[in-house]
């Protein structure tokens, strides 16, 4: 999900997802994989003049959503690209955690690549009917799990925009509008809405 | 079961009305206001107002996963989330779990419940629009199902009396397609909604955009302060609960105006499965109901019974009734009970951006949005379906503006600042009467031992059709009114039930063998049973309905109320 989000992506993710069977073990990251997530979430979504993505939760936060709304194989997957980071990092010099900041920022982008590559081979590999164009669904597909790194981003972004600390400093938070303003002049160093 | 004397005495009531929803609870104020004492029985739990609104003032963190839908939950809300929003933490605390509440589909039916007192009333989209002269002429017109037994004309003053209790918000249009009604202040449309408002006016011969005519208080009336009624805040957290009952629910309005007279009497926890018939005296006498905590069986006793469960429910209730007059469920000669399954359809529609407006924006979060009314087959409109469809939809900035990063720093600062505006439509489309499109009772029982219901109904030919038109003329206005990356979509998913607005089932009709009320909500053949809720309904036009209920609601009450004098029933 790059660049703006979109009212209506924030109203998709709202929805949630159709899981296809109940967890046989819960999901649940190492103690060293949290404090892993915890940073590449900051490093996402950093302090500036406001806090970041480690002062509003969002690691612990991306854990429970893993845990409790996606499946079986959306965390496994998952897992598997902090191992894919971790194995990034040690190639560069270290764990991630060790790495300069912009040693840690090249990881990433090789991170985002890599699922922007993952998502399009998925596109190819789907068999479109060619008389109705629908996509042919045999029902062998393996369950779709997104990539590590589209998943860490969207709950990033999910949680920090929708915690206490993100919805109130880094966007303007109304609680009680009490009136309807339909057409009015942006005021000078007017955020964006939270939405509730 | 057979009680006698004082027991009998202390279940006996000048009338019934069964469910406390948006309609029952008007049935409620309207009999206890004309001096009758009113039993209402309501087969949920009791929702208190205010303090019984759980979520009403949280925030988006005050839930753990921020709104979004947990595995166990999408298993429970199995059919609440096919919604694709009524399933979110904070939003289903009002809807029934599906799990506890089974029911059978032969083609997928999304029935969506909210067991309560006030029903859906409280999570209701409040959009209330009138009715206008054709939709009331539609069965006829076209031959599809059976002509209506009344006409505008004859609701209305109905709608006069009921807008002016409720508070309706609305603009005036002088539109024949979207008659005025009896309006409050209208909400603002955006900069972006005005223009599409105005491009559509210059550019589509015919075509109409106004603000949604919605039941919220944007000027309380004396009365509706009386009722401790409030100004809407525009926090846009409705389907919780209104907390100053700005909005218009069976707790805000019906029912503090019921408790008022002193004349009414409400039990929570009993649900109604049957209604009494005497073939002796020829008419019904009370009600059977089953506690759904307790089990235990109790009978109710009245003149005049008002059945107002839920369209699905009220025909529920009117199958399991059979007597030596009424064989095949109470009503029922035409067979047409359980029949004509008709709900809305949507999301067909189309999406996109638009540059402009940067030093724009809005103040609020109205809950409410644009309404364009019904165009095809309207005046010299003509296309290949019948009947129409209205689109409901709005503007908004995107949060953030398009940066070069896609994490850190600067990306963060980018998501902070309103972003290009956005707009999208989607329509409402009307469902013709079918009669092949229909609930039974089959052999399985729920927990209190009462017959799980199965629904085989689906969109027909007329509704697919429409659908094409619904994104394409979605798509056509929005292209042409300058928005750009423009997606038009029709979701071949969405099932009947989808709309929320299921009904038809108990229809009105001119006679006895073609539907199973008359044109007073009577039942045919028990005349002291009146059914006001989307049962009724002969036909759906494509607005939505809960006005309609209201009216008729109140118009059967009078009528009723009247009869009962003449000694007429």
């Amino acid at each position: 999900m790059g660049g703006a989000i979109s009212a209506p992506t924030i109203m998709a993710l709202m929805e949630g997802c159709t899981p296809k069977s109940a967890a046989a073990t819960p999901f649940k990251l190492t103690a060293d994989y949290q404090k892993l997530v915890a940073e590449i979430a900051e490093i996402i979504i950093p302090a500036t003049d406001t806090p970041g993505a480690k002062a509003a939760g969002v690691g612990p936060f991306i854990e429970l959503m893993l845990k409790d709304c996606y499946s079986d194989a959306q965390g496994a997957h998952f897992i598997k690209g902090l191992d894919s980071v971790e194995e990034k990092a040690k190639a560069t010099g270290g764990n991630f955690l060790s790495l300069s900041i912009d040693q840690q920022t090249t990881v990433l982008k090789e991170m985002e690549s890599a699922g922007k590559a993952e998502n399009e081979e998925v596109a190819k590999a789907k068999d479109v009917d060619a008389e109705t164009g629908k996509v042919k669904d045999d029902g062998s597909a393996a369950e779709k799990v997104t990539p590590f790194f589209n998943i860490m981003k969207e709950l990033t972004l999910f949680g920090y925009f929708t915690s206490e600390i993100g919805a109130t400093q880094a966007l303007d938070f109304v609680s009680i509008p009490g009136k309807y303003e339909g057409c009015i002049d942006l005021k000078e160093g007017q955020k964006a809405y939270a939405l509730g | 079961m057979n009680i006698q004397g004082k027991a009998k005495e202390q279940n006996t009531f000048d009338a019934i009305v069964v469910g406390s929803g948006i309609s029952g609870g008007w049935a409620a104020k309207e009999l206890t206001e004309k001096g009758l004492k009113v039993l209402m029985l309501e087969r949920g739990r009791d929702v208190v107002h205010v303090s019984g609104y759980e979520d009403a003032m949280k925030e988006s963190w005050d839930f753990p996963h921020r709104g979004r839908v947990d595995k166990k939950s999408a298993e429970e809300y199995w059919a609440v989330k096919r919604t694709g929003y009524a399933a979110n933490e904070g939003s289903r605390g009002l809807f029934e779990k599906d799990s506890e509440h089974p029911y059978k589909e032969k083609r997928r039916f999304d029935w969506i419940r909210g067991y309560h007192t006030g029903g859906r009333s409280l999570m209701w989209g409040r959009q209330s629009y009138r009715w206008n002269e054709r939709d009331f002429s539609a069965n006829l017109e076209d031959g599809h199902g059976t002509d209506w037994p009344i006409r505008y004309s004859d609701l209305a003053p109905w709608y006069d009396y009921v807008e002016k209790f409720a508070g309706i918000s609305g603009q005036k249009e002088n539109w024949d397609v979207l008659p005025d009604g009896q309006f409050q202040k209208p909400m603002e449309l955006n900069c972006v909604e005005q223009h599409l408002r105005e491009s559509i006016e210059s550019k589509f011969e015919g075509r109409h955009l106004t603000v949604g005519r919605v039941a919220h208080l944007t000027e309380p009336t004396a009365e509706q302060t009386a009722l401790g009624r409030g100004s809407c805040q525009f926090r846009n957290k409705c389907i919780r609960g209104c907390p100053y009952g700005a909005y218009f629910s069976t707790q805000a309005a019906t029912l503090p105006a019921a408790k008022k007279t002193e004349n009414l009497t409400m039990i929570n926890d009993k649900i109604v499965y049957e209604v009494i018939y005497d073939d002796e005296l020829g008419k019904a006498t009370g009600v059977k109901a089953i506690d759904q905590n307790t089990k235990e069986e109790v009978e109710y006793y009245a003149k005049i019974i008002f059945l107002n469960a839920s369209a699905i429910n009220s025909a529920w209730i009117m199958m399991q009734s059979k007597s030596k007059r009424h064989p095949n469920g109470l009503g029922n000669l035409s067979g047409q009970l359980g029949k004509n399954i008709m709900d809305h359809h949507l999301s067909s529609g189309a999406g996109g951006v638009i540059d402009g407006w940067e030093d724009k924006y809005y103040y609020g979060n109205r809950p409410n949005g644009v309404y364009i009314p019904r165009f095809t087959n309207w005046g010299n409109d003509k296309r290949d379906f019948v009947r129409g469809f209205g689109y409901q939809g709005r503007a908004s900035r995107n949060q953030g503006i398009p940066s070069d990063l896609s994490f850190g720093a600067e990306f963060k600062e980018s998501l902070s600042i309103p972003g290009q505006w956005s707009m999208n439509i989607g329509g409402f489309g009307e469902t013709l009467p079918d009669e092949n499109n229909l609930m039974t009772l089959t052999s399985d029982k729920d927990q209190w031992g009462l017959p799980v219901i199965e629904f085989d109904a689906w969109w027909g030919e007329n509704e697919q059709k429409m659908r094409l038109a619904m994104r394409d003329e979605a798509v056509a206005m929005l292209e042409a009114s300058g928005f750009k990356e423009v997606n038009g979509y029709k979701d071949e998913e969405k099932s009947p039930g989808i709309g929320i607005h299921e009904m038809g089932t108990a229809r009105m009709g001119t006679e006895e063998k073609n539907s199973v009320l008359n044109k007073n909500n009577q039942v045919w053949g028990s005349e002291n049973v009146f059914v006001t809720d989307g049962a009724a309904m002969t036909s759906s036009s494509c607005v939505n309905p809960s006005l309609t209920y209201m009216a008729l609601t109140a118009r059967a009450a009078e009528f009723a109320v009247n009869e009962l004098k003449k000694m007429n029933l």
